[in-house]
Order: structure tokens, then sequence, then C-alpha cells
């Protein structure tokens, strides 16, 4: 399982912050039990960006949801474990897990307008955690929460910690959001679609700011994305995940120069860019259900490079470089940008 | 040039916002302020802004949905805001909308041929062989099995629900189609799947598409000519390739730096360590292919704040307050200006830009550069006869320096 992130252990000291191995999770349907995320693995190393990339289903917030002990309760973590400077976190009781993360993990979530309490001021919600595990008087808590106002670039913050979500702008939101993420002085912050109700100018005044205080703070960052464009902006390493899995592993620059992964390649393919005109390239068919798994390769319904052992064997996590990882029994061919051999041609590989 | 199948002139659309015991008018919210569009037919207009810029109100008015407070919308050279009742529901059938949330757009207790034969039950209008027929028909031009017909929306995934919604809008035969951000709730891969089939039926049958959208990208690859929007106000316009090559006024060059591109030598921040890992022979080879300045950040725009509110929109050009080339030019006045929104605040930023920024409304110009050069002084409300691309800066000469890479 060390397969791909390795790049960053050079440049690291000993343990990642957080790291994640051959996680699964399922959950309890009514049509049965179903796998939402299915061995994944990934480290994080302090000041350095991760960005999980995949569609809707593909298990890219379960699998931050598990992180952070955050499951609803028709979910369960069957598999593996997840180490947060070395200690594993599955290991404890549900509570133990909470306490733990909540003093070193923080995450912001998609929508800030539903994330936020709408019945109690920014002030007070911005420093809950600090008055329920530091035991800050309300002045202190008050002073502390227009210091995180001014550190995410509030205007006016002394004002507006009186005032309600209601009467913030959806960029200042999320701006709340990951002020209130960074109370507790976070090692790890997970930010899972943070810019994607926001439009493109505050988009990037966002992804900014977070690039900023990580750099600053030497936090670890996850960000969780659909996005090829902000992953391109701001990560250092990827995760491409599909229908549960993780499909390629790799720092950020070769995925997108020689991508090791079909799925990774037809998704960059069908971005509409500024050359294309005339057919978009398009994935055909759509991502398949949970609870109606294909047999072999998850992905090759949909590949435009299958071959029989694609249809019967799961690809196994290949190595095609240093470095990297592919879930793709021809990941070598494919980062070459060759043609896998035609079956009937023997052995695979 | 082909002839507009849909001129919109002026048009005007302010929400009264009433307040008090007698709910008196204290306002208006200037959703849209004084556009003027022309769409081709058989062509594509995209229409891009941020949330708040009045882009969905615009599409509203354009299918009869709203009624314009003034302005004239002409649909086949007709002004379709005198339209008497019956006039109104021929509009119905010329101009259709395609809905972003195709899981809030169609009712979950109608089958899909209910829903998509509707518009035909609505308009007392049965195809000549029969509804079920031309259900059948509509369902197989837009990709879906008509054998699925009696299935409900809940049994179809969101790129099968979307194209639900273009069956639908297509079953009278409309001239235009009015799509509002008809991928943006799509995953990417099902997103081109659905762009791919919006530029076939448009060869096929001939279809204008007024296409919304805040993805630039999206827009790029399905527009002919594209129209920004700030504010209820139409900024900037012209063909596709002009404007995002091309653009020249500053909200257009902010919104275009601020599109995430998928090439990782274009960092929005500086990266934290070298991208290039020396030990990955690819990688190094990437690095080299994409040259220097691997780790730089390129020079994007970021806009300061958020748009202001269109009930009190800044005076003058709409986006003086956020512009970050106003306060470089040479023209800034000496007395400092106050913020906006007004605050007290002593520490409040005091931003200084030129005077006619703040003091005239900037009519949209021909871009400097094409045909008539000098004198864009005198240019009438809509877009001048002639010219395709269009501006509505005081500065538009200055811009060309400014150029962004994008």
């Amino acid at each position: 399982m060390s397969a791909g992130m390795s790049s960053g252990t050079s440049a690291a000291s000993g343990t990642p912050l957080l790291e994640v191995t051959d996680l699964a999770v399922e959950f309890r349907t009514p049509d049965g039990v179903v796998r939402a995320v299915d061995g994944l693995s990934y480290r994080v190393e302090a000041g350095r960006t991760l960005a999980i990339v995949g569609e809707s289903g593909s298990g890219k917030s379960v699998s931050s949801l598990a992180v952070m002990g955050l499951l609803p309760d028709t979910a369960r973590i069957t598999r593996g474990s997840v180490r947060l400077a070395g200690t594993d976190l599955l290991a404890m009781s549900r509570k133990q897990h909470r306490a733990h993360c909540g003093e070193q993990v923080a995450m912001v979530f998609q929508d800030a307008l539903a994330a936020l309490n709408p019945v109690h001021t920014v002030g007070y919600q911005l420093t809950e955690a600090l008055r329920a595990r530091r035991g800050l008087s309300r002045d202190d808590a008050r002073r502390r929460a227009v210091e995180l106002l001014d550190l995410v670039n509030v205007p006016n913050a002394k004002a507006r910690v009186k005032e309600y979500p209601h009467q913030f702008s959806g960029g200042m939101r999320q701006r709340v959001m990951i002020a209130s993420a960074l109370a507790m002085d976070p090692d790890v912050l997970i930010a899972d679609e943070p810019t994607t109700a926001l439009d493109v100018t505050v988009q990037a005044q966002v992804l900014r700011l977070l690039a900023e205080i990580q750099a600053e703070r030497q936090m670890g960052l996850v960000l969780i994305t659909h996005d090829l464009g902000v992953v391109a902006g701001v990560a250092d390493d990827v995760t491409v995940m599909y229908a549960g899995r993780a499909v390629e592993q790799a720092p950020v620059v070769p995925v997108y120069t020689t991508p090791a992964h079909p799925y990774t390649r037809a998704l960059l393919r069908s971005i509409p860019s500024a050359s294309g005109t005339g057919r978009l390239p398009v994935i055909p068919g759509r991502p398949p259900s949970p609870a109606a798994m294909p047999s072999g390769c998850p992905f090759h319904p949909r590949c435009d490079a299958v071959r029989d052992v694609c249809r019967t064997e799961v690809p196994p996590q290949a190595v095609p470089a240093e470095g990297r990882m592919s879930a793709c029994h021809f990941a070598a061919d494919i980062m070459a940008g060759r043609d896998p051999a035609p079956d009937g041609g023997g052995s695979h590989e | 040039m082909s002839e507009p199948v849909l001129e919109v002139r002026d048009l005007v659309k302010h929400y009264p916002v009433r307040n008090g015991l007698l709910r008196r008018s204290v306002g208006a919210v200037k959703a849209v302020d004084g556009v003027s569009l022309t769409l081709e037919r058989g062509k594509t207009l995209g229409l891009v802004g941020e949330s708040g810029s009045g882009k969905s109100t615009l599409a509203r008015v354009l299918v009869g949905v709203e009624t314009p407070t003034s302005g004239e919308v002409l649909v086949d050279g007709e002004d379709v805001t005198r339209l008497n009742r019956a006039g109104r529901k021929q509009l119905r059938r010329d101009v259709q909308m395609v809905f972003q949330d195709p899981y809030t757009s169609l009712n979950p207790r109608m089958s899909v041929s209910e829903i998509v034969g509707e518009p035909f039950a609505i308009h007392g209008t049965d195809p000549a062989d029969g509804r079920r027929a031309a259900v059948g028909e509509l369902l197989e031009l837009v990709g879906l099995d008509p054998d699925h017909a009696n299935r409900y929306p809940h049994q179809f995934s969101g790129g099968q629900r979307q194209r639900v919604g273009i069956a639908r809008a297509l079953a009278l035969r409309p001239k235009i189609l009015v799509c509002d951000e008809p991928v943006s709730a799509l995953d990417v891969s099902v997103q081109g799947q659905v762009i791919n089939l919006l530029e076939d039926l448009q060869a096929e049958l001939g279809l204008s598409y007024l296409f919304v959208a805040h993805d630039l990208g999206v827009v790029r690859h399905i527009a002919h000519d594209v129209a920004v929007m700030y504010l209820g106000r139409i900024v900037e316009q012209g063909r596709e390739a002009d404007v995002y090559d091309g653009a020249r006024h500053p909200y257009t060059q902010a919104l275009l730096s601020a599109v995430p591109v998928p090439d990782p030598s274009v960092r929005l921040v500086t990266a934290s360590t070298p991208l290039v890992a020396p030990a990955s022979g690819v990688a190094t080879e990437a690095g080299a292919a994409t040259g220097a300045g691997l780790t730089g950040s390129i020079g994007a725009i970021v806009l300061e704040g958020d748009p202001p509110s269109p009930v009190d929109p800044p005076s003058g050009c709409p986006f003086h307050t956020r512009c970050w080339l106003a306060p470089t030019l040479p023209e800034v006045q000496p007395d400092p200006i106050p913020s906006y929104p007004p605050t007290d605040r002593p520490d409040a930023g005091l931003r200084l830009v030129p005077a006619v920024c703040e003091t005239d409304v900037p009519a949209l110009v021909p871009r400097p550069g094409t045909g008539s050069a000098g004198a864009p002084a005198e240019a009438p409300g809509g877009a001048p006869a002639g010219a395709s691309h269009v501006v509505a800066c005081h500065f538009a000469r200055e811009l060309v320096a400014h150029r962004v890479e994008v």
C-alpha cells in the first residue's frame, strides 16, 4: 500500500501528518450493503496540498467524513487505518476519535450557509470549540473571534462578529467557515469542495487565502474537488477516485502531462478548453451505481482502452513510475501514450 | 452576418423594494438595467456573469416568465413585450427554456412521457401522428430510449434527466432555446455529453441558443458570441474569439484570469515546494515542455470583495468600486473617495479612481483598434451597428496594454 505519494516522503521528516491506509467504508441501504470507499490510501505532509478528485458518488466526501469520525450511523468502516501523527484514530472509541480530531483536524464544508447555524452570531459560532474545549471566557472568545475574522480578511471584523450568517455574502460565509476551522489551530485542514458554490472571482480569493494560511502555518491541506482547474492551480499531489477507489495517485504535474489511468486521461480531455471547438470528447455512459458495481475494473464499461482482462480482473495498484500509482492493467502503456496490446496477444502487462 | 432571430433593445427589469406598513416602494433591485443583445439565427449567444449580475432575470424575461419594466424584446422582428395573452402563448412555443437543475425542474409524479407530452396538452396542438409517437421521437432525438417513456424522473441519472428537460423544451419545435446553466449541476464526464447533444440539435434543427452560464470554459466551447454582464449591464460583447482572446474590459479580464486552468504550470498560488520532482524523469520532461516559471504564480487579477448590491449600485461605471485598473490610471483625481459600501470605519480603504468612472456610465463602444479609431465618445445605448466587439469602459484604450494571458 505504499504505492504512490512517495514524492513527498523525501521532503518530509518521518511520519506524515495524516496517513490513511486501505480504508473501506460500507453503507447499509434498503438495497443491501453498498461499498462507498474500497481500499483508499493516501498521506498528507506538512505544508503540502493533496487534492482528491472525483465525480459525485466516487467516495471522496465519504472518505473524509470517515477520517473525521463524522460518518452517519448507517455507515461502517470495515477495513483500514487512519493515522494522525502516528496515532490510529480508528482504534479509538468514537468519542475519543472526535476529541482527537477536533484538536488537530478541521473541516471546511461546501455549503457554508447550511453549515453555519442561522440563529447564532458568527462570533459565537467561531469560538464555540474554543469555549467548549479551552474554556475561554466570553470576553476572550470575542477577542479571538475578531482575530480569526481578521485572519481571513473579513473587513470590519469587530462589527461583523455580532452579525448573523445571512448578513454575509457567499464568499464571506466561506471565509467564516475557514476561520472557524482555524480556531483550534489544526495541523490538517480538510476542505470539501470549498469553492464550488462560489463565483470564479470569489473562488480565486478564497483559494488564495487558503494557500496563504496553509503556507504560513505549514498545515497539511486535503482539498476535495471535482474541478481539475482548481487542482492544477493549488495541489501538490493528486488522488483521482472512481467508484470508491483511488485509480491514480501522483504529483500534480505528471497527472496532467502523462496521466497513467484512462479515467484521468478521459477527464482531462473532457474539459471544454480554449482550443476546443467541434465535438467535445466525452466519457460514454455514467459512473456505476455502488449497488451494481461492474466486474473486474470498475471503469471498464466506459474505458476507451478496454481489453478482455479488464472485464474479469480487478487491476492491481501498479507503479508505472517512481512516486506514481495507477490502478490499471495497462498503466505503463497509458502513461506512455501507447495503446495496450490487442487481445489474443497472450499475457497482459 | 446572418439575420437576428432575437433582438433585445434597452431592456430594463426592476423589482420594487417595499417597506413599511403601506408597502411603499422605497427603491428597486435593478436586476437588468438597460441591456441590448442580438441573437443570430442558428447561433449561440453565451451570457456570462457572476451571481447577481442579472443574467438569469434576463433569461426569464426572454421566455416571458417576467414582464420587463421597459425596453423591447423582438422575436423575428415582433415586439413580444406588447403581446396580449394569446400572443404570449404563441411566444412560448417559439422560445422555450432548459433549466439548471434537472432534479427540481421535472415533476416527480409525472412519467417521462407525460412530462415531454405536456406542452402538447397545454397548447392543444396534438401532433399529426399522435402524442405517443411524438414523445418517442423526441426521446430518440435527445438520445434516450423511447421504451423508457413510462419511467419516472427518479429512475434516471442527472444527465438523462437533463435530456428529458431538453426533449420537453423541443416538443413545440421552438426557434429559440434559452438554456439557464444547463450543465452546471452535472458531473464533468456527463457535462460534455449534454453539450454535444445541444450542438447536434442546433445543427440538425437550426435552433438558436441563449446560453446562460457562469462556467467560462463551457461558454467558450459552445457559444459563437459572448456577452459579459455585471450588475445588470453588459460590459463587453463580441465574437467568442474576440472576447476570450482580446478581452478589453477590466472586469472581463479579471473574470477570465480567475478561471482555474487545468494546467499545473499555471499556478493560482505560489507552490510550497518545487513542483517538479527531481527523481521522476517524466516530470522533468514535463517541466521542460512547459518551460520555466513552474514554481511562480501567474499574474492573475484577483478582485477585491464581492459584487455590490443591485439595490444600490455604484454611481457611474458599476464596476468602478472593484476595478483594478482605475486606481492605476493617470487621470485619478486627487481627492479620495470613500470605499464601497460606505462605512464609518476609519480604516476603510480609500480608493482613488478617475472622476469620470464615478460620475458617468460608460456606453458600449467599439473596441479600440477595430474600425473607427478615435471618437468612440458618442455611441447610442445599444451596440453600434457594424461593430462586433464592444466594450463599456471609459478607458478601453488604455486596456490594450494590460492584456492578460488566459
